[in-house]
């Protein structure tokens, strides 16, 4: 199983479209829309790599994302 | 799928409220079977507060089993709590939790009782319970060193006096015997419970997340024995063998109690799970709306057992008044959350795996991650205030060895997967 955080960059106006669009997402966590950087952050749980790049394949494809970092979790503290 | 991801804080405020409406009904069941207890025995609070635990603990070890069955790949019970795989023994790690939790169950359910039928008025007994969110709070400000804010105070001020006017009985009085019980005994009772259940959840069992299920099965477990002490204990002293007389009543009244159990088995369920996500005084804030949920439940109950109505419009207007305070409390207390992760770059030669159990040091870290790519730790936070952000955790980021610099991203809205 692999965990990943990706940050996604909107072009302006774009961010409610792509929001609607991320959340039909399978293997989506949860996603955040932030301040600062990045304007959403995705959390994703996918099966291997295969999958995560099947995953940000289809993120790349929306409409209105202007560009995805993702970081793939090595360790995680949570409550 | 898309209407599986809901934000988060609606998930919280789901459960708490869903528990607290159960909470109502079941108070409103136990009326019922506290009378009819009292029809055939003298003790009838204590035996039937045994019962609750006896009966509660087939019923929940029951509905563990069922919800232990797998169902395409996963449990049932994981559609409850996704946490949740089968029931399973207790750890070593739980123990003293379950310990105190399962004490607090027991003099807070029998406390209860001795309430109950002293004021057979559902509506009118369950505000005072809420007034355990003060306890809460100045046992958070000690035990997790999280000073309250302003918000919180007000807030909690405003739920308890919301709650203390809501509960003037239909009679507009108040009884001080029953209200020395709820504050000496019931409450802390409850706080034992509430603090200790939160530990419990927030515990990792194999590096997984605790589940709600296995909780309340071994919490109830737990109670059952510290009630069966108080039973021998008070057996001795009232000399009657009080634990035959309970287990008989037990299996006089069964199915009566089952009802009972089985909506207590869901509350704490959601309880436990809202636990798990908002912090104990914020949960017992939206479980405060148990007393507007208790309005009805009198309502029906009047139906079946006599219980005086409200005589004058100055006693409705009054409680209307207390009802509305503890709902404007409880969502100031929502409103007002800020929660941010923040993006972390490590000094050159830093160990990571070192540095995030640093960063998970800090209160209010939810999660800390280890991350490849342009930064080396993910941290997500939550703090009541922006000001409270900084105290408590900016600070602490600045004074950790390792960090080159980090850059906090304020959450605007979130949704999650549930």
């Amino acid at each position: 199983m692999i965990k990943a955080y990706i940050l996604v960059k909107t072009r302006v106006g774009k961010l409610e479209k792509v929001l609607q669009k991320a959340r039909e997402l399978k293997n989506v966590e949860s996603i955040a829309v932030v301040t600062g950087d990045c304007d959403l952050i995705v959390k994703v749980k996918v099966r291997d790599t295969e999958q995560l790049l099947q995953l940000t394949d289809e993120l790349q494809t929306i409409d209105g994302i202007r560009q995805t970092t993702t970081h793939v979790i090595e360790k995680e503290i949570t409550l | 799928m898309m209407f599986l991801k809901i934000r988060k804080r609606y998930l919280f405020y789901a459960l708490a409220l869903t528990s607290s409406a159960i909470a109502s009904i079941s108070a409103g069941v136990d009326v019922i079977a506290i009378r009819k207890y009292g029809e055939v025995y003298e003790e009838a609070p204590l035996l039937y507060g045994f019962s609750v635990f006896l009966v509660g603990f087939i019923i929940t070890l029951l509905f563990c089993l069922i919800f232990s069955i797998p169902y395409k790949g996963r449990s049932l019970g994981s559609f409850l709590d996704p946490a949740f795989k089968h029931l399973r023994f207790v750890r070593k790690e739980e123990i003293a939790y379950h310990l105190l939790a399962g004490f607090g169950n027991a003099i807070t359910t029998t406390g209860y009782f001795f309430v109950l039928t002293v004021m057979p008025d559902p509506s009118t007994v369950l505000p005072f319970y809420q007034t355990v969110i003060l306890y809460l709070l100045l046992v958070e400000v000690i035990a997790e060193k999280n000073a309250p804010t302003l918000v919180e105070i007000q807030s909690s001020a405003i739920v308890t006096f919301g709650a203390i006017l809501g509960s003037l009985s239909f009679k507009g009085e108040i009884d001080l015997s029953a209200l020395a019980i709820v504050f000496l005994v019931v409450n802390p009772g409850w706080v034992l419970l509430s603090i200790y259940q939160r530990k419990l959840k927030l515990l990792k069992i194999r590096g997984e997340p605790n589940d709600s299920l296995n909780i309340r099965f071994w919490n109830i477990l737990f109670s059952l024995a510290f009630m069966i002490i108080i039973m021998l204990i008070l057996g001795q002293f009232f000399k009657k063998p009080l634990l035959t007389i309970g287990t008989e009543s037990s299996i006089n009244f069964f199915w009566l109690v089952s009802v009972i159990a089985t909506l207590a088995f869901f509350s704490y369920i959601f309880h436990i799970r809202a636990l798990g996500i908002g912090k104990a005084s914020v949960t017992q804030a939206v479980k405060a709306t148990t007393i507007v949920f208790a309005i009805p439940v009198t309502f029906i109950l009047s139906m079946f057992i006599p219980i005086p109505f409200p005589t004058t419009p100055t006693l409705w207007l009054i409680r209307s008044i207390g009802f509305i305070l503890v709902i404007l409390g409880i969502i100031s207390f929502a409103i007002t959350q800020v929660r941010a992760y923040i993006f972390i770059r490590a000094a050159p030669g830093v160990r990571v795996a070192k540095l995030i159990e640093e960063i998970w040091k800090i209160k209010g870290v939810d999660s800390v991650s280890a991350v490849s790519g342009t930064y080396d730790v993910i941290a997500r936070v939550t703090t009541r205030t922006l000001l409270k952000g900084y105290e408590r955790i900016v600070k602490r980021l600045e004074s950790i060895h390792g960090i080159k610099e980090f850059r906090w991203n304020s959450i605007l809205k979130e949704w999650e997967n549930v």
